[in-house]
């Protein structure tokens, strides 16, 4: 299973205001909320735990069923910077995913995954050919039949993203 | 306050927020505030923290897990409003 996430920063500017009272608390847990106030760039960091956050529910949307809007439950830890990319951790009850998180001038991206080698074999896919969905969830067709290719879709403004694992 | 009523001001709260006009004319108990409304899923906490202003509650966090639609909303604000 893969989730990924896309923020556009500019619009993200555009339609939030973090820093209204009560926003941070409602989302971030009080362990994210230090990780955000010590941050070189605050707003950078609200929308890189958001993103890993958004991308880690994709996967546990899809692997429980549930549909709850729930992001104190998915908690993001992180682990190290290799290469410019954010690696971390997001945990919620007893499923752990992991997350590689992208944070550049005008976007964020996480992608996250059930098992932290699955990060190899991602392939981005340039449109939406061949991908159908079943149950809202949309999964890649390979020869007139339906693949077990699990797909994961994020839009914001600007950007888009289609992965495939 | 009935539901009707509060159902206007639900609206009046989502409004700034949809990205689905037509969803939000045809507005009813079952429509969704993310896959109907396409309200972005950052903005649910705006909605949320208008609603607490609006109705002057507070929304725990167990309520908010069940806030995706008209029909929960309206259940929580209607359960809020009665153990003022």
């Amino acid at each position: 299973m893969i989730g990924n996430d896309i923020v556009d920063l500019a619009l993200a500017k555009k339609e939030s205001n973090w820093k209204r009272k009560g926003f941070l608390d409602k989302i971030f847990t009080e362990k994210e909320q230090i990780m955000i106030s010590k941050a070189e760039n605050q707003e950078l960091m609200v929308w890189n735990l958001w993103s890993r956050k958004e991308a880690a529910y994709k996967i546990y949307n899809r692997e429980t069923q549930i549909r709850a809007y729930i992001p104190l439950q998915l908690e993001c830890f992180n682990l190290e910077i290799i290469d410019g990319f954010y690696f971390g951790k997001v945990v919620i009850k007893n499923c752990i995913y992991f997350t590689k998180t992208a944070v550049k001038s005008q976007f964020i991206n996480t992608i996250a995954v059930v098992n932290s080698q699955d990060f190899d074999t991602i392939k981005i896919l340039k449109n939406l050919e061949n991908i159908q969905k079943y149950n809202g969830i949309p999964s890649y067709i390979e020869n007139d039949k339906l693949a077990t290719k699990p797909i994961s879709i994020s839009h914001h403004g600007r950007f888009k993203q289609i992965i495939s694992i | 306050m009935n539901k009707q009523e509060i159902i206007e001001k639900l609206k009046n709260i989502v409004k700034p927020y949809i990205k689905n006009q037509d969803a939000f004319d045809k507005l009813t108990e079952s429509t969704d505030f993310i896959n109907d409304l396409q309200i972005n899923s950052a903005n649910l906490v705006d909605v949320i923290l208008d609603i607490e202003e609006e109705f002057d509650i507070e929304i725990d966090n167990q309520s908010m897990e069940r806030m995706l639609d008209v029909k929960s909303a309206i259940d929580i604000i209607e359960t809020k409003l009665s153990e003022k």
